[in-house]
């Protein structure tokens, strides 16, 4: 290697340079277009993945209303669950002990029980609790009903997908709190906010700008997570393509419908999440997250 | 509500904080006339950050008491004892002190108007109107009126601060407590908020200064307070700092601070 000294070269000037060249990009390159061309050759060459039959299904009115099932499970349960999670993140970092051991022990449990599992305890609620009622602890109660009457898979599905969900946004909202400074906090209150105005007026708001992005991600495995509720004969997307190829067993034909759904609306879920971000990213300088060559 | 008219502004008593069994403040006392300027200096960790926190109420205090015009800060009788107060009320007394944070603290998802109008809105009860002419009147006393829209972030430290001071003023304060409101900044934006705070003296604004601006302290400040491991060592008018009265401690702080910055090449703090 040369070194370039100012004496050697009086009239450099870098624009002029050329890149240098980079073989294992190029490789990179290579195999990539490979592997692409084969995926391309096995999708348009392959006859078990029988196009014609997805094209079929793609909108029949039982898998569309199978997808309508699992879009509207996934925002239910996590508007709820977000609702939830915000004031166990708030719970866990509450001045009060009791409330903040509560909190925490909810959190664990809740995050800890693989949520198939948790799907089919709630469904089987009524082995354990055969009643529902409301009344005064150890008191009277004012009203109950037969838990098997409660408790039908919908019910089932969203309380199961909101606790799993909630026990999540707990800790991700929790992060985002704790991402803006106290100083925040104490400048809030000094200016005679109370703690609840300086929470939801200066913090929260803050902590969007992290809270967001995983945010995004929990939304999409929750509505991948909704295909559980096949299990307890929930109808929604997965359910509305077993149904028909149970039938027809064109299995493979019918899962590519499925995939097709599930991708299309996480794509749309990505564009909502890269929108948000934006809007709550404002007054902040953002790195393209590109790696320096 | 308010005690007697011509007693303290503020009066602190007795009032210790202790974290762990690190006593932050160890008794102090001190009583801030209306209209009276006074200037806590003393080495880092002495207490003085704690002290300001502790009678905004952001810090609960051990014992002591603290009276704002007369009113008992944080606590009321209650069938003949103390108790403390619901979170509003304790609120209602936070927004008669104004308190500037060293790190300036403007809420960075708002506008610079925002910042001013929300207390005022949400706290005062004030409309957005009127809040809104208010916040225009104190940012043109900052010189920043043509920075209203502009979000924290796109602002200098020195024009931030002078932001904080305008939010700060905004519900109308009866005294202001500044914590160290320069030494976040770079020494060339120093000037434009001390020129601020000078016009705020100047106007009979009641403040407590936390600085280690011992020159601009001689010149705006009525009183000196100095502090070290959580006490008031000495206090006097300005103009004895350095004067014949003051103690070893307090002479050997400053030795060492003008040392400091006359080391660091800084001429504007010479004493
Ligand atoms: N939140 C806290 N937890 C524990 N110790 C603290 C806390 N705040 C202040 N202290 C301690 O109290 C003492 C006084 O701190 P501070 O009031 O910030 O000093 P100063 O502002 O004069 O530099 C220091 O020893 C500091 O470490
Ligand atoms: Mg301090």
């Amino acid at each position: 290697m040369t070194a370039t000294t100012t004496a050697a070269a009086p009239d450099v000037d870098v624009a002029t340079a050329r890149p240098r060249p980079r073989p294992l990009r190029w490789l990179g390159g290579a195999v990539l277009a490979v592997v692409a061309a084969q995926i391309a050759w096995f999708l348009t060459h392959n006859d078990r993945l029988e196009w014609p039959v997805v094209a079929e299904y793609l909108f029949d009115a039982n898998v569309l209303a199978g997808l309508a099932t699992s879009i509207g499970l996934t925002v239910a349960a996590m508007v709820a669950g977000s609702a939830l999670g915000v004031l166990l993140a708030t719970g866990q970092l509450a001045a009060f002990a009791p409330v903040r051991w509560a909190c925490t022990l909810y959190v664990g449990v809740f995050r800890g029980i693989p949520p198939l599992v948790q799907l089919l305890f709630w469904f089987n609620l009524a082995y354990l609790l055969p009643r529902l009622s409301i009344g005064i602890p150890f008191g009277p109660t004012f009203e109950s009903w037969s838990t098997n009457d409660v408790v039908t898979p919908l019910t089932a599905a969203l309380v199961g997908l909101t606790l799993h969900e909630s026990a999540y946004m707990a800790e991700i909202v929790r992060a985002g709190i704790l991402s803006v400074a106290a100083g925040q906090r104490d400048a809030a209150m000094a200016m005679g906010f109370t703690g609840g105005q300086a929470f939801v007026r200066v913090v929260l708001p803050q902590a969007m700008r992290v809270i967001i992005p995983p945010t995004g991600s929990q939304f999409i495995s929750l509505l991948k997570g909704t295909s559980l509720v096949s299990v307890i004969a929930m109808t929604d997307l997965l359910h509305a393509v077993q149904s028909v190829y149970n039938q027809t067993y064109q299995i493979v034909p019918l899962l590519i419908v499925a995939c097709f759904w599930y991708l299309v609306v996480v794509t749309a879920l990505s564009f909502g999440q890269q929108r948000l971000e934006r809007r709550f990213g404002r007054g902040q300088r953002s790195a393209t997250g590109r790696w320096p060559a | 509500m308010t005690g007697n008219p011509n007693g303290p502004v503020l009066s602190i008593r007795n009032v210790r904080r202790s974290f762990g069994t690190h006593a932050a403040l160890d008794g102090v006392s001190l009583d801030v006339e209306q209209g009276e300027v006074v200037a806590v200096i003393g080495p880092s960790g002495s207490g003085k950050s704690t002290l300001v926190r502790c009678v905004h109420q952001l810090e609960p205090i051990d014992s002591g008491a603290m009276y704002l015009d007369g009113e008992l800060l944080g606590y009321e009788h209650h069938a003949g004892r103390l108790r403390p107060l619901p979170a509003r009320r304790v609120a209602d007394q936070r927004r008669r002190m104004g308190m500037v944070f060293q790190q300036f603290q403007l809420f960075g998802h708002w506008t610079v108007l925002r910042n001013i109008t929300e207390a005022q809105v949400r706290v005062h009860g004030r409309s957005r109107e009127q809040a809104r002419e208010r916040a225009m009147e104190l940012l043109g006393k900052v010189g920043l009126a043509e920075k209203a829209d502009a979000h924290p972030g796109q602002l200098s430290g020195g024009q931030q601060q002078r932001v904080a001071i305008a939010r700060a003023l905004a519900t109308r304060p009866r005294i202001m407590l500044l914590d160290e409101p320069t030494s976040a900044l770079d020494p060339e934006l120093v000037d434009e908020v001390l020129t601020v705070i000078r016009d705020l003296a100047a106007a009979g604004m009641t403040m407590i200064i936390v600085t280690h601006e011992i020159a601009f302290a001689r010149e705006v400040a009525d009183r000196y307070v100095f502090m070290d491991r959580g006490r008031v060592v000495e206090q006097g008018p300005v103009a004895g700092v350095l004067g014949d009265g003051t103690s070893d401690r307090l002479r050997a702080f400053l030795s060492r601070y003008t040392q400091q910055l006359s080391d660091s090449g800084e001429a504007r703090t010479s004493v």
